[in-house]
C-alpha cells in the first residue's frame, strides 16, 4: 500500500491538555478518509496540524514523501474546505476561487481557463459575479470546494463540509462529494463527528478518542468487528455486557457467563483464556424478538424479557427489554412481526435471541 | 523565540496609544492632582512650593451646595433619562430592521449636533419672546409674566435633553441582543404587559441600564455650559466653579483642587461598577 | 399578541422632544424676526449676513484643519489600538483597554482642565498644535471602539483561508484583514471629524489667540443679542452636514 499522507508519531499539547496524543496512521493516494469523534478528540487539531496552522510539538507529517512539518500553510500542497466556508465577502463568487492561483501568480489565462473550468464542475457558472452572501448555503459549500481544488492540492482537507447544512441538502451534497471526489481523484480527508457521514464518504475512518487513534478500518469492518466500545457506541448503537468466560470452544468461539442472561455463545477476535472478564457487544438489530422460546439449537442464545418502551420509527421499531438488572435494546423491522406472530405490546413477556457470530468481544479487560 | 517575536508585536501595536494617552491623559491627570497642593502665583501659573491652604480655602462649607446641587441635578436627569430610555430602547428593538435604522439615526442625528447649538436652541425657545414661552401664555399654561430661562428647571430641562442619547445607545445596544421570545414566554405564564417588562425586559437589560446611568450621571457631573448659559446664578454646578476659577480668577491651583474632587465625585461610581460587575461575573461563572 | 401602546408613544415623544428645538431652530433661520416668537414673514437675510461674516469662515476653516488631522492622527492609533486589544491577552492589554474605557467617562471639563494644567506647567504656547493633541486624546477612544467592533465581527478563520490558499501573512493582512475592516476604520474616523468639529468645552481650554474654532465662535456670537437670528443660519447649515455625515458613516457601518 502507498503511503501518500503519512502522520507520523504526532502530539500536540495545549497548555496542559493533549489535544493529540501519539497519532500515527497512513492514507493512500486518491482515498476518501475520515477523522470520526466527538468534539474535542483532537480531530480538528490534528487536521490544522496537516493544513499547517497548528505545529506538531513531535512527530513529523509527510506528503508525497515529502516532510511538511514546519511548513508555513501556504507552502504546502494541501487546500482546506472550512467548516463555515470562510468565503471572502468582499469578493465575488469568481475572485474567491482565482484567490489561491492569484497568490501563485498564475499567467491570466490559466487563471481563467482554471477557474472556469472548476465553477463549471461545481455547476456555479451562472453564480460567478454574485457576493457569497447571495448564494444559498449548499452554493457557498460549493465554492469552497472549487476554490480549494482549483489549486490542485495533492490533498483536499475538508472540516465539518456538511454540518452548516440542512438534513436534505446534507443528503444531496453527500452524493455530490463522492461524485466530485471520483472526479478529481484528489486524496480527500474529512473531519466530522458524524458516523453516518463518514460511513457513506470514505473508504476508511479513523475513529478518535481522547486525543488517540482507537481503531482505523473500512466502514463495515469498523461497525461489524469494533475494537473497543468507545467505537462500537460511537459507530451505530450497542447492547454491552460484562461476563466471565467459563468455556474456550474451537474456532475461537467461546461462552461467557453474564449475571441474570445465562451463558450465551460468542464469536471472539483475540486470545483469550478461561475465567477472563470481558464486554460482549450485540447491535439492536441483531436481535430477534419472538413470543415463544426459539426451537433452540444449542448455538442459538436465548433469554426472556418483559417489553418496557416502544418507539416507532417508520421505517424500523425500537424495544427496551429488561431482563434480570439488564436493559436490552432491540430493533425490528416492521415486517418481521407480520408473518404470523402479533406485536408484543408493553408489558409482554418475549424472547430474545441471537446467534454467536452476532455477539461480539469488544474490550479485554483484566481479569481481577 | 516565537514568544519574543509575539512579545515584540504586541509592544509594538499597543506602544503608540498607550504612549500617547500616558503622555495626555494620565499625566495631566496627575498634574491636576500635584498641582493642587501648590500655591498660585500672581501671573495665572503655578508657583514654587508646597501647600494645603487652597484644600482648605475648598473646605469652605459655602462649596457644599454646589456639590450637593451638582450630585442632585445629575442624578435627576440619569433618572428621567433611564425612564425615558428604557421604553424607548424597548420599542426601537422590536420594530423592523428599516424601521431600526430610522430610529437609530434619528436618535444620533441629535447626539452629532454641535453641542453649543443644541443649548443655544433651547435658550431662544425658552426666550421670554421665544416661541415655546408665547405658546405657554397663549394656553394659560404659565403666567404672563413667567420666566422660563436661568432656573433650575431649565438647568434640568437641558441637562435631560444633552444626555438623552447617551441613556438610548447603550440600552439599546443591549435591548437588541435581548431574546424577545423570553416577553412571549412571560406573557404565556401569564404575566401582564408591565410585569413582562419590569420583571423579564429589565433584568435582561440590566447591564445596559448600569452603563447608561453611568454615563448620564457621570456626563452630567461635569457640565458647566449648560448652567451658564440657561441657569441663573444660584444655578452653579462644579464644573462652572472650576471654569470660573481658571478663565475668571486664573488660580490654576484652585481649579485643581475642585478638578480633583470632581474626579473623585466621578471615579465613586465607576468604582461601584467595576467592582459589582467583578463580583456579579464570579457569581455567574460558579 | 397585544401590545402595548405605551412604549411606542413614549419613542414618538422622545423623537419630538429630540427635534422640536431643531426644527423651531431651523425655522427660525428663515424667519424675519428677530427673536423668532411668531413668524414674520420668509427671509435670506440671515443667510446673506452669516456669507458676510468672514470671521465664521475663517473659523470654519480652521476647525476643518484640525478635525481633519486630528481624526485622521486618531483613526491611525485607534485601529493600532484595536487590533492589539483583540489580538492579545495579557496585562498589557488590561492596562491599555483601561486607559482606552477612561477617557469616554472622563468629563471634558477635567480633560480640558488637565491638558490645560499639562501646558501651562511645561511651558507650551497654547495654540493649533495644543488643540490638535487634545482633539486626538478624545477621538482615540472613540476610533478603537468602533474599530474593536469591526474586529469582533471579523471571522478570523478568513486569514487563515487565505494562507491555506497560498497568501503569505502580509499578503492576507493586506487581501483579506484590510479590506473588510476599512469600512469600520472610516467609520471611526468619521465619528473622531464629528466630535472634534463639534467640541467646546475641551478647545475653549486649550485654545490660544487666533485659534478660535467655529464652536468657540458661535459661543461668542451668542453673547451678542445682534447676531443671534445668523447664528439660527449657521446652525441649520451646520445640522444639514451633520446629518449628511452621520447618514454616510451608516452607510459604511452596514457595508460588508
Amino acid at each position: 500500500m502507498d503511503d501518500f499522507l503519512v502522520i507520523d508519531h504526532v502530539t500536540k499539547s495545549f497548555g496542559s491538555h493533549r489535544a493529540v496524543d501519539d497519532v500515527s496512521l497512513s492514507v493512500a493516494q486518491g482515498e476518501a478518509f475520515s477523522l470520526l469523534g466527538p468534539s474535542g478528540c483532537g480531530k480538528t487539531t490534528l487536521l490544522r496540524m496537516i493544513a499547517g496552522f497548528e505545529r506538531p510539538d513531535s512527530g513529523r507529517i509527510l506528503v508525497g514523501g515529502q516532510d511538511i512539518t514546519t511548513l508555513p500553510p501556504e507552502q504546502r500542497p494541501v487546500n482546506t474546505v472550512f467548516q463555515n466556508y470562510a468565503l471572502f465577502p468582499h469578493l465575488s463568487v469568481w475572485e474567491n476561487v482565482a484567490f489561491g492561483l492569484r497568490m501563485s501568480r498564475r499567467p491570466r489565462e490559466e487563471i481563467r481557463s482554471g477557474v472556469d473550468r472548476m465553477l463549471e464542475l461545481v455547476r456555479l457558472g451562472e453564480q460567478a459575479r454574485k457576493r457569497p452572501a447571495q448564494l444559498s448555503g449548499g452554493q457557498r459549500q460549493r465554492v469552497a470546494i472549487a476554490r480549494a481544488l482549483v489549486n490542485r492540492p495533492q490533498v483536499l482537507l475538508l472540516d465539518e463540509p456538511l454540518a452548516a447544512l440542512d438534513l436534505k441538502l446534507r443528503q444531496h451534497m453527500l452524493m455530490e462529494l463522492n461524485t466530485i471526489h471520483e472526479q478529481v481523484g484528489t486524496t480527500f480527508i474529512y473531519v466530522t463527528h458524524d458516523q453516518g457521514e463518514a460511513m457513506s464518504l470514505s473508504d476508511r475512518i479513523a475513529v478518535m478518542n481522547a486525543g488517540k487513534v482507537e481503531q482505523i478500518d473500512s466502514p463495515e469492518h469498523l461497525y461489524e468487528t469494533p475494537r473497543s466500545s468507545f467505537v462500537a457506541t460511537f459507530i451505530g448503537d450497542a447492547n454491552f455486557f460484562t461476563g466471565t468466560v467459563v468455556e474456550l470452544q474451537h474456532e475461537g468461539y467461546v461462552r461467557v457467563m453474564v449475571e441474570g442472561l445465562g451463558s450465551p455463545l460468542v464469536l471472539s477476535n483475540g486470545t483469550i483464556s478461561s475465567h477472563q472478564t470481558l464486554r460482549l457487544m450485540v447491535r439492536p438489530e441483531k436481535i430477534s424478538l419472538t413470543l415463544k422460546r426459539p426451537l433452540s439449537g444449542d448455538r442459538v442464545n436465548a433469554f426472556a424479557g418483559v417489553v418496557e418502551d416502544i418507539a416507532y420509527f417508520g421505517s424500523h421499531t425500537r424495544y427496551r427489554i429488561r431482563a434480570g438488572e439488564h436493559h436490552i435494546i432491540a430493533q425490528l423491522q416492521r415486517s418481521r412481526f407480520s408473518g404470523g406472530e402479533i406485536a408484543p405490546e408493553r408489558g409482554a413477556e418475549v424472547w430474545m435471541s441471537f446467534h454467536p457470530d452476532e455477539g461480539r468481544v469488544v474490550l479485554l479487560e483484566d481479569a481481577a | 523565540m516565537s514568544t519574543d517575536r509575539q512579545s515584540s508585536k504586541q509592544w509594538l501595536l499597543t506602544l503608540p496609544s498607550l504612549a500617547w494617552l500616558g503622555v495626555f491623559f494620565v499625566i495631566p491627570a496627575i498634574l491636576v492632582i500635584v498641582t493642587a497642593f501648590r500655591p498660585a502665583d500672581l501671573h495665572g501659573g503655578v508657583g514654587a512650593g508646597w501647600t494645603m491652604a487652597t484644600v482648605h480655602e475648598v473646605s469652605d462649607p459655602a462649596y457644599l451646595p454646589i456639590l450637593w446641587r451638582t450630585v442632585w441635578f445629575s442624578g435627576v436627569t440619569t433618572l428621567v433619562c433611564l425612564a425615558l430610555s428604557l421604553p424607548m430602547a424597548f420599542q426601537m428593538a422590536r420594530v423592523g430592521p428599516l424601521m431600526r435604522q430610522v430610529l437609530l439615526l434619528l436618535v444620533v442625528i441629535p447626539f452629532l449636533s454641535n453641542f453649543l447649538i443644541r443649548i443655544f436652541a433651547w435658550k431662544s425657545l425658552l426666550h421670554p419672546e421665544g416661541p415655546l414661552t408665547r405658546l405657554l401664555i397663549w394656553l394659560h399654561f404659565i403666567p404672563e409674566d413667567a420666566m422660563l430661562l436661568n432656573n433650575a428647571g431649565a438647568v434640568l430641562l437641558v441637562l435631560i435633553y444633552t444626555q438623552l442619547p447617551f441613556a438610548i445607545l447603550p440600552l439599546y445596544a443591549a435591548a437588541e441582543k435581548f431574546d424577545f421570545g423570553l416577553l412571549d414566554a412571560a406573557r404565556d405564564l401569564g404575566a401582564g404587559p408591565w410585569r413582562s417588562f419590569s420583571k423579564v425586559f429589565v433584568p435582561g437589560v440590566w447591564r445596559g441600564i448600569v452603563s447608561a446611568a453611568v454615563m448620564v450621571f457621570v456626563c452630567s457631573l461635569g457640565q458647566y455650559v449648560i448652567p451658564q448659559m440657561v441657569g441663573g446664578a444660584s444655578d452653579e454646578m462644579l464644573g462652572s466653579k472650576i471654569a470660573q476659577r481658571v478663565f475668571s480668577d486664573r488660580n490654576l491651583p484652585h481649579a485643581s483642587v475642585l478638578a480633583a474632587g470632581l474626579m473623585l465625585v466621578v471615579l465613586v461610581p465607576m468604582l461601584i461598577v467595576a467592582v459589582w460587575q467583578r463580583f456579579g461575573r464570579k457569581e455567574a461563572v460558579s | 399578541m397585544r401590545r402595548s401602546w405605551l412604549p411606542s408613544l413614549i419613542t414618538l415623544a422622545v423623537i419630538v422632544f429630540l427635534f422640536a428645538p431643531l426644527v423651531v431652530l431651523v425655522a427660525n433661520s428663515f424667519n424675519a424676526s428677530r427673536f423668532g416668537g411668531e413668524w414674520e414673514g420668509f427671509t435670506w437675510n440671515w443667510y446673506e449676513k452669516l456669507w458676510e461674516a468672514d470671521e465664521v469662515w475663517e473659523s470654519l476653516w480652521i476647525t476643518v484643519k484640525i478635525a481633519l488631522s486630528a481624526s485622521f492622527t486618531a483613526m491611525i492609533l485607534g485601529t493600532l489600538a484595536a487590533y492589539a486589544l483583540h489580538r492579545f491577552r495579557s496585562w498589557l492589554q488590561d492596562v491599555h483597554s483601561l486607559l482606552i474605557t477612561l477617557p469616554l467617562v472622563m468629563p471634558d471639563i477635567l480633560m480640558g482642565m488637565s491638558l490645560l494644567a499639562l501646558f501651562v506647567l511645561t511651558g507650551v504656547e497654547t495654540g493649533l498644535l495644543t488643540i490638535w493633541i487634545a482633539h486626538v486624546t478624545f477621538c482615540l477612544s472613540f476610533v478603537t471602539m468602533v474599530v474593536l467592533g469591526r474586529l469582533q465581527d471579523f471571522d478570523f478563520t478568513l486569514i487563515d483561508a487565505a494562507r491555506d490558499l497560498g497568501a503569505t501573512r502580509v499578503q492576507a493582512l493586506k487581501k483579506v484583514l484590510l479590506p473588510l475592516l476599512l469600512p469600520g476604520v472610516l467609520a471611526g474616523g468619521l465619528l473622531a471629524f464629528t466630535l472634534s468639529i463639534d467640541d467646546y468645552v475641551i478647545t475653549f481650554f486649550v485654545s490660544g489667540p487666533g485659534t478660535t474654532t467655529l464652536p468657540l465662535r458661535v459661543a461668542s456670537m451668542m453673547k451678542t443679542s445682534r447676531s443671534l437670528p445668523v447664528i439660527n443660519a449657521l446652525s441649520t447649515l451646520l445640522i444639514a452636514s451633520t446629518f449628511i455625515l452621520a447618514a454616510l458613516s451608516f452607510r459604511l457601518q452596514r457595508r460588508a
